[in-house]
């Protein structure tokens, strides 16, 4: 019998609080995605609408800079009105600009870890499966609100200090529509950018698998509903349920009025869709796999 | 909870009737099994249930029936079960892009590790498995064997007081072998529990303070490997080598002894291979006749009491062509 000498000390000091280890997850995935020239391109790019918006509300405000450019105020006013169109279609932009991102980022995000088996290496920690999925959804989380509320309730609230307050107070639910569609919208998008990555090992399909959940379905969608002479194949439709969510909470009509569809089957397709997503990334992030 | 106040009794990592199904498929059944501290080497053939006992162990999977419990924490308290336990998987994954230093740290900062306190653990176990230098360069650049220590690093860097490796020798040449055994020694005669998987019978045989056989989902063996090479002599008598100047006497003297069973001299001449079912009565025997005849003995040895002949045995082939 070996006679043991209790010389191994364990590390006996305080540790960071539990909920905000998920954050270490996207430290390396920004550093790689922030590496690729292409990525700053595009988020430098995707900054030029929001730019040009607050040169809108600038100009809307400015008499004289008006005057040097030879634009008269009424006319701007008519053409580009800063109201809850003019913040819903900017988002509408950026939200695309926003599935762009999940596109490029999306497909790298749980796939390496499950081609690998990497997931014991976080699950026999003290980190659960659901903070896993959280942590790599950090890190499209915080680039698309880069891309979506962050710069919308900036302009709107440069829009609020030019107008002064009873702006702000009249058009209270412009900022927090701006906040609610963006965060479903990103929400949605990520769920479901995570689970396609979590099934699907190679980037060129999950890509493809992508966008057939958001421009494939729709089409189906717009097909069913024209030979049926119904409304409710959009239920099929992500995008057409955000467009008509979108549009319910700013207060706006859509541009294609054949698109619409009841708001609750709208919130309904968003709820679906973000349950199912989580239902197939339950089922995939493990931290073994039975061969059977 | 404090690992070092907890009494011997207390330090064991404890199987009570643990069954682990797969839908229909059996991964462990009706393991009861208790480990002290030291090194235990597991050992089974491929699909025999390590992978599922480990993964037990550590809490990544929740037993179908039974109970599994560390110091007395089970998987229902991850943060004080995960301090306890370091795990190092048999799979040879790494996040793309991270050097060896950021691979050890980050999962240090998952563990709940402060940045400094991250990186002075981090340098500790790389330290520890020899890997300073390589520590800057991208783990896709090492070799196998040194993508091996940096993932002992990683499973030992939070200090456990368990240390799980799957496989942990594969892929290191001769010289890194015996460092890590070398370092596993040290860590078990510090009071740890290291629990190896191994195919490599001879270095189980070679590490381990005690043995757990396992083969179907069944614990077949369990303990100092002795211990259970005495218990098998009824079924399978226990082979003694003694190297000597007159086998023939010796042979015809030992064949007097009722649990002698074969004798047969070797090729050279100059020894004599027994057979016997009572090892202990076997080399009282010996003694006796060694002094009676004035036989001039080079030499006595157990030559099938390792884990090798035990697996052999018990499972029914060797380990090392699994």
């Amino acid at each position: 019998m070996a006679v043991y000498e209790r010389n191994y000390g364990r590390y006996q000091g305080e540790l960071t609080p539990s909920w905000s280890r998920f954050m270490i997850l996207p430290r390396y995935a920004f550093k790689d995605v922030f590496d690729s020239k292409g990525f700053l391109i595009f988020l430098v790019l995707s900054c030029v609408l929001p730019f040009a918006g607050l040169i809108l509300i600038y100009l809307h405000h400015n008499l004289a800079a008006l005057k040097f450019m030879n634009l008269p105020l009424e006319q701007l006013q008519q053409a580009l009105p800063i109201n809850a169109t003019f913040f819903r279609r900017g988002l509408d932009i950026q939200s695309w600009l926003c599935f762009l991102l999940a596109l490029s980022v999306g497909p790298s995000l749980v796939a390496p870890d499950l081609r690998n088996n990497g997931l014991p290496l976080y699950l026999s920690r003290p980190f659960s499966r659901t903070e896993y999925v959280l942590g790599k959804m950090m890190v499209l989380i915080a680039l698309m609100s880069f891309l979506t509320w962050i710069p919308g309730l900036l302009l709107f609230f440069f829009q609020a200090y030019l107008e002064g307050a009873g702006w702000l107070a009249a058009n209270l639910r412009i900022g927090v529509a701006l906040f609610v569609a963006s965060w479903t919208w990103i929400l949605v998008v990520s769920l479901v950018a995570l689970a396609i990555s979590a099934w699907v090992k190679w980037k060129p399909v999950a890509r493809v698998s992508l966008l057939i959940v958001f421009f494939v379905l729709t089409g189906f969608a717009r097909a069913l509903n024209e030979a049926l002479d119904t409304w409710w194949g959009y239920l099929f439709s992500l995008s057409t349920a955000m467009d008509n969510v979108r549009a319910f909470l700013f207060g706006t009509a859509l541009d294609d009025s054949h698109m619409a569809q009841p708001v609750w089957s709208a919130w309904l397709t968003l709820a679906v869709g973000c349950a199912l997503s989580l239902w197939l990334l339950s089922r995939r992030i493990r931290a073994y796999e039975v061969v059977r | 909870m404090n690992a070092e106040k907890l009494s011997t009794a207390d330090r064991q990592v404890t199987f009570e009737n643990v069954s682990k199904f797969y839908g229909d498929v059996l991964g462990v059944n009706r393991v009861n099994l208790s480990i002290p501290p030291g090194i235990t080497g597991l050992v089974g053939p491929n699909g025999s249930g390590k992978t599922t006992l480990m993964n037990l162990m550590v809490g990544l999977i929740r037993p179908s029936r039974g109970r599994v419990s560390v110091f007395g924490l089970g998987p229902d308290d991850p943060e004080g079960l995960f301090r306890l336990v370091g795990y190092a998987a048999q799979y040879d994954s790494f996040p793309p892009g991270l050097t060896g230093y950021q691979f050890v740290e980050s999962y240090l900062r998952v563990h709940g590790f402060s940045a400094r306190e991250s990186e002075a653990l981090a340098w500790k176990a790389i330290e520890r498995v020899n890997l300073v230098e390589a520590a800057g360069r991208k783990v896709a650049g090492y070799s196998k064997g040194m993508r091996q220590r940096i993932r002992l690093a990683q499973a030992l860097s939070h200090e456990p007081s368990v240390l799980v490796l799957d496989e942990p020798l594969n892929g290191l040449d001769p010289m890194a072998r015996a460092e890590a055994i070398a370092l596993f020694r040290e860590l078990a005669d510090g009071g740890l529990h290291v629990i190896v998987s191994s195919h490599i019978l001879h270095e189980v045989d070679l590490i381990s303070d005690q043995v757990v056989l396992i083969h179907g989902g069944y614990i077949v063996a369990e303990g100092d490997i002795g211990d259970v090479r005495d218990e098998m002599e009824e079924d399978h008598p226990v082979q003694v080598l003694v190297r000597c100047d007159r086998p023939s006497l010796l042979a015809s003297r030992v064949f007097e002894a009722d649990h002698v069973v074969e004798a047969r001299i070797l090729e050279d001449g100059q020894g004599l291979l027994v057979r016997t079912r009572d090892a202990d009565s076997f080399h009282l025997a010996l003694n006796r006749i060694v002094l009676e005849n004035g036989l001039a003995v080079d030499a006595v040895a157990p030559a099938d009491s390792d884990v090798n002949a035990v697996y052999q045995y018990l499972i029914g082939s060797n380990g090392e062509k699994q």
